[in-house]
Formats: C-alpha cells, structure tokens, sequence
C-alpha cells in the first residue's frame, strides 16, 4: 500500500469530518450569537445568568460533554445520535466561546454610532440589527476563524461515539497495516488540507464583505 | 408660535442636578446657540430634548405638544428632529449614500431608489454627491461633517441639533463647516446649535442662552453678550477669544 493508497483510504473519512465541523460550527455560531444578542438586549441578571452558563461551558473538557450526552443522557431515557451528541457538546462549547468574541466586537461599535441612530428614531432591535451586527460580524472574523480552527481540530472526538470521520478511518487502518507513522501523517497532512480549505472559504467571504479603511480605523 | 418651548427642565443624577430649571424658546426660522463653560449640562439639554435622556421634570413643548408626558411617539420626534453629532457618527460600515439614505429606507419606508435620489440631492446640497459610494474612512473631517448634516436633512426635519459641530475639526475644517451651516441659516432652517466656537455663534446666532452650572445664565445676542465687561461668568468665558 502506498503513501497515495493511505490517503485516498483516509479521504473516505473526510467527508464526515467536513460534515461534523461544518455541522458543531453552525450550531456554534447560532449558539453564540444568540448569547451575545440576549446578553446586549435584555436586563441585568438575565446577562449575569448567561455569563456562569458561559463560564461553567467553557470550564467543561469537551470529550466529558461529549460523554455526558452521548453515554449519559439514555440513562434518563433521552438517545442522543451520535452527531447531535457532537453539536451538543461541540458545538455547544464552542458556542460558549464565540459569544464573547461576539460580545466583545459588539463592544468594538463605536457608541456614538448607536446614539446617532436612536437619535434618527431607530429603536434598540432596529440599531442592533442595522448597525451593531454588520460591524460585529467584520470585527468578530479572526476571532470565528480561531473558533472554527479549533471545531476542526477537535472533531477526531466523533471517533469515540462511532462517526467514521478520517482518525476513525485512521485507526482501522493501522490496526490492518500496521504502518502507524504513515497513517498518522497522512492524516495531519489531511487534517491540515481541510483547514487550509476553510481558510480560503472564510478569505474569500471576508474579502467579499470588505469595507474599504473599515478595520484600519 | 415657538416650534420648541422648554419650560423649567431639569436634569439630575443622584440628586446632582446637571439641568436647573432651563427655560428658553425656539421659534420657526430661528437659529439659536447655546454656549457656556464645560460641564455647564449643554449636551445633555439637547439630549433631553429628543428624548435620548429622560428629563427629571420640567416640560418639553415640540410644536406645541408636551414631548415629556408618557405616551409620546419618541420616534416621531425624533424623526422630525435632525441631529448632528460632535464627531460626525457616521456608520462606517456603510457608503456616503447609504448612510443618507438609510432613515429614508427604514424609518420612512421610501421605496430603495427614490431613498436613494433623495439622498443624493441632499448630498448634492452639501457638496458632496461625487462622494456617493466612499466609506466614511476615506473622508476628511469637514467631507465626514457635511455627510452627517446631509444625513440630518434627508429626513426634512422641522429643527436641526448641532452638537459641538466644529470642535473636532481644524482650523481650515472649521471655516468650512460655519460656511455650510451660515449657509443652512440664511435658508431659514431652524437650528439649536451647542458650540464653544465662537466665530460659529457669531456667524448663525439670532440669539445665544449662556448656560452656567445649569441654569440659563443670560439669554442674549452674541454682541451683547460679548459687550458685558461686568459679567464675570461671561467675561471668564469669552476671555481670550476676539
């Protein structure tokens, strides 16, 4: 088996690999910004509240959450497929993070800004959704590209609850070939291709929504 | 009648009133400045005065309508109320024309190209119809000015709030923008403009309220204030400047 063989095998996993991040970084991004767009919009301890469910999610290892979900919750009668286990745990702690890049890029809009659209008659909802959140999401792009990064790089957990993905693939063919060093770097090289894959897909949209001297201010 | 009539306002945080009982009256036509020491509560007057900040107490009359009693359209008023800030406030994730258009489109609900040729007549008025489509990073102080003073004119505006319209501006800048609003004056917009400059007041005011520690100190022309040697507060204040 050659060096090439390895990869084309490995390659049958990267499909679900793709699908796994791209499916824990949506919810991800949903989960984010609806955190970041509560804590803004509501009161006080509503905000409080939602800073220890952030807090305590990103104090959880992930593969614990994982665990949890995916082995623990059929013990009160609640089967999780294996998935949603990853978008629930994943996804969710993920979510937990992006909320304060998102928070902290809300912070970022300039509030005079905000003022002069109340001042026009803009309501809050009507300011936030035409002037915070565009601005939010140029200002939050390094901060969700690390975000998905790292969605990718900790996707080779599926492998525990039974998604093929490519470290699942990987492992099944080193048990058969015995050629641990080339499989592993066949998958780092793959692992790294998908992120540089991402990457472009995310520069490109970035570059798309550029706005001429907006991050230089 | 006086578009705008203020009866009495006041303005306190944690029992510190910042507004003292500040009566004065706009009428149609008129341009007024409000002037006075930092700190003296002009900002927050006219923020009172579209509602951006709650009034303790006191009345607030906007065509003869008391704007402080509950259940005004705070967002009628303020649509019917320009506002131009201090440091332009532009949305820099917008073009020029958006930026003129975008009340238009949202508030007013004007289909998007008659939004948008109307802003571009108000960006024409300012000079500024060839700068359509930059972003408000690629224009100067007095280009970034004339924008947000389009912006508060696209919405046909019964008064205009200036504030502190030419204090982050230089010297040339400066010169520039008084030209633009003198020019806004002798239209006949009403105009209630919070300044420190003083060549600005001489060149837009009928008359000046000279707020001190928040109560209206005088109310007056500029020549006439300026002519008050005996006044220590106003003498302290224009002291230094021609």
């Amino acid at each position: 088996m050659t060096f090439a063989d390895i990869l084309l095998t490995l390659l049958q996993g990267a499909g679900y690999t793709l699908l796994i991040t791209v499916c824990c970084y949506a919810t991800a991004l949903v989960v984010g910004l609806a955190i970041a767009i509560t804590r803004e919009m509501t009161r006080a301890w509503v905000s409080s509240l939602l800073s220890v469910f952030v807090y305590v999610l990103r104090g959880i290892p992930m593969l614990v959450l994982l665990f949890i979900v995916f082995f623990g919750l059929p013990g009160i009668g609640v089967d999780v497929p294996p998935l949603l286990a990853m978008m629930l745990s994943l996804g969710l702690i993920s979510g937990a993070y992006l909320s304060e890049v998102f928070r902290s890029s809300l912070g970022a809009v300039n509030p005079n800004e905000v003022l002069a659209a109340q001042s026009m008659g803009f309501t809050r909802f009507e300011t936030l959704r035409l002037i915070k959140l565009p601005q939010m999401t140029r200002f939050s792009v390094p901060g969700m590209v690390n975000e998905l990064t790292t969605v990718l790089k900790f996707s080779p957990f599926a492998y525990t609850v039974g998604i093929p993905e490519i470290t699942k693939e990987a492992m099944a063919l080193v048990a058969t070939t015995m050629r641990g060093i080339e499989v592993y770097i066949a998958i780092g090289l793959l692992y790294f291709g998908i992120y540089r894959l991402l990457l472009v897909a995310v520069r490109l949209i970035e570059k798309r929504y550029a706005i001429p001297g907006f991050a230089q201010e | 009648m006086a578009i705008l009539e203020v009866n009495n306002l006041v303005k306190s945080y944690g029992g510190k009133a910042i507004l003292d009982g500040v009566s004065f009256a706009l009428e149609e036509g008129e341009a007024k400045v409000i002037m006075g020491p930092s700190g003296c509560g002009k900002s927050t007057l006219l923020r009172c005065l579209n509602l951006l900040i709650e009034p303790t107490s006191g009345a607030i009359l906007f065509e003869g309508q008391d704007v402080t009693r509950p259940g005004t359209d705070v967002r009628a008023l303020r649509s019917r109320i320009g506002f131009v800030f201090q440091n332009f406030a532009l949305y820099r994730h917008m073009s020029v024309l958006d930026n003129v258009a975008l009340s238009l489109r949202k508030l007013k609900k004007i289909p998007r190209r008659e939004a948008e040729e109307r802003a571009l007549h108000e960006l024409d008025r300012m000079e500024m119809a060839d700068k359509k489509d930059a972003y408000p990073a690629a224009l100067s102080g007095g280009q970034s000015q004339r924008v947000a003073i389009a912006r508060a004119l696209a919405m046909d505006p019964r008064v205009l709030f200036f504030d502190e319209p030419t204090s982050a501006l230089d010297p040339i800048m400066v010169r520039e923008v008084v030209t633009l609003i003198n020019r806004l004056y002798l239209d006949n917009v009403t105009i209630l403009c919070v300044t420190h400059d003083l060549s600005l007041a001489k060149h837009i005011s009928d008359r000046v309220v000279f707020l001190d520690r928040g109560k209206v100190h005088a109310e007056d022309n500029i020549e006439s204030l300026l002519a008050r040697d005996s006044d220590p507060v106003i003498d302290e204040f224009f002291c230094g400047d021609d």
